[in-house]
């Protein structure tokens, strides 16, 4: 039994020309470039942020899920090519996958205050509050170059 | 491209064609995406959740991995730019073979697939040398309460490295998440070298010069850039936030 012989050959369809292709070539590699400028930044923030003082701040963290879903953003709209599908087609994958990362964001940001407590936070082994502890004050005596010193006492931070 | 113009929406959805204007496998392999998207979407959202929970006390990715091969020196952040670098590369090898498909270009599909593969098990050997180093753990260890089986009690005792119980890092959820997440990416990594090397040995049979078109390529395209996308999330979650 043959399935296809009324319907069109969308496979087939999709072939294009070497003018076509060296245009779409062209597009893709800029693609890359952008999202390697983007990781380099990333990098080099990343990398200036305990020194600087900049790790856990709300800007930080903005900046970082905001450049990760414009990367996120270029490999789904041109490398998967979705961006050149059928509108309907596009909001078929987008929107559900949307409601759902949106609604359990949402949920667990909500949760997440509620269980972060310290009331319910009792069952902590004192052993990590008291190794952060050590960490700090390791950080504020030798000013962010804790690496190069070698205590004698156990820690999870020095150099290894 | 010809497929990609606007159709009239009552004659799209009136029979005798897709809608959607692609064929069934692709339009599948979408759906299968979306799925295999929300498993991660799951992941990466308890992870946030755990961590959030135990914000004070989390351990930090750039005190944890800071080994780069062959260098002697505490390099936070560098061997997971190049690993980042490794898969993205891989990306576009793979979709130059798709565009190389789309031109019924033989020798061009078969170059970028290798080339693609080869990103991807360089991917997956760099996983392993990074799990390697985390599990093995730091000279210097730390005290840590663990368990005991022959006295049925917890011994306060110097631990190196991490397993799923006890890691001297912090608390036992961040070697947990770490595992699992990128674990589970790490497997989607192999079976997409597994996948690409089927489809590499069909193009060099020369199966899809007979068919007329490269749409398997262009299916476990998908899936590698699939995989790909995932690890941009894991890259901010796990080591730059």
């Amino acid at each position: 039994m043959e399935f296809h012989d009324n319907y069109p050959q969308y496979e087939i369809m999709s072939n294009h020309d070497e003018a076509y292709g060296k245009k779409a070539r062209r597009t893709l590699w800029n693609v890359f470039w952008v999202m390697l400028a983007i990781t380099i930044f990333e990098l080099i923030i990343g990398f200036m942020a305990p020194d600087k003082g900049w790790s856990g701040t709300t800007w930080l963290k903005v900046l970082f899920i905001s450049l990760t879903l414009v990367k996120a953003a270029a490999i789904v709209l041109w490398f998967m090519h979705l961006g050149h599908e059928v509108k309907f087609f596009k909001w078929a994958i987008l929107a559900p996958y949307m409601l759902f990362i949106m609604y359990t964001t949402w949920i667990v940001l909500t949760e997440g205050t509620y269980s972060g407590q310290s009331g319910n936070f009792a069952r902590v082994d004192p052993i990590f509050i008291k190794q952060q502890q050590e960490l700090k004050l390791k950080k504020g005596h030798h000013g962010g170059e804790a690496h190069e010193a070698a205590p004698a006492e156990a820690h999870g931070e020095a150099h290894h | 491209m010809a497929h990609t113009a606007e159709i009239d929406t009552k004659e799209a959805w009136s029979g005798g064609q897709s809608p959607f204007r692609l064929s069934y496998g692709k339009i599948f392999m979408w759906f299968f995406l979306v799925s295999d998207a929300l498993t991660f979407g799951g992941l990466l959202i308890s992870y946030g959740f755990i961590r959030h929970k135990y914000a004070d006390i989390w351990p930090k990715a750039e005190n944890v991995f800071t080994h780069f091969p062959f260098v002697e020196s505490h390099l936070p952040l560098a061997y997971v730019g190049l690993m980042t670098f490794i898969l993205i590369m891989s990306s576009v090898t793979m979709v130059l073979a798709v565009e190389a498909g789309h031109r019924m270009d033989k020798k061009g599909v078969t170059i970028w697939m290798l080339w693609t593969i080869i990103g991807g098990l360089a991917f997956v050997g760099s996983q392993a040398w990074e799990w390697y180093h985390f599990i093995i753990g730091t000279h210097e260890g730390a005290v840590r309460n663990v368990w005991d089986m022959a006295t049925g009690q917890y011994v306060q005792t110097t631990f190196h490295g991490a397993n799923m119980v006890t890691n001297e890092y912090g608390v036992p959820q961040f070697a947990n998440y770490f595992f699992f997440i990128t674990g589970f990416h790490g497997t989607h990594v192999f079976s997409g070298v597994v996948l690409n090397f089927i489809i590499f040995l069909n193009v060099l049979k020369g199966t899809y010069e007979k068919r007329g078109h490269y749409e398997m390529v262009e299916k476990v395209g998908l899936y590698w850039h699939f995989v790909d996308l995932v690890w941009v999330f894991v890259f901010t979650f796990f080591y730059l936030l």
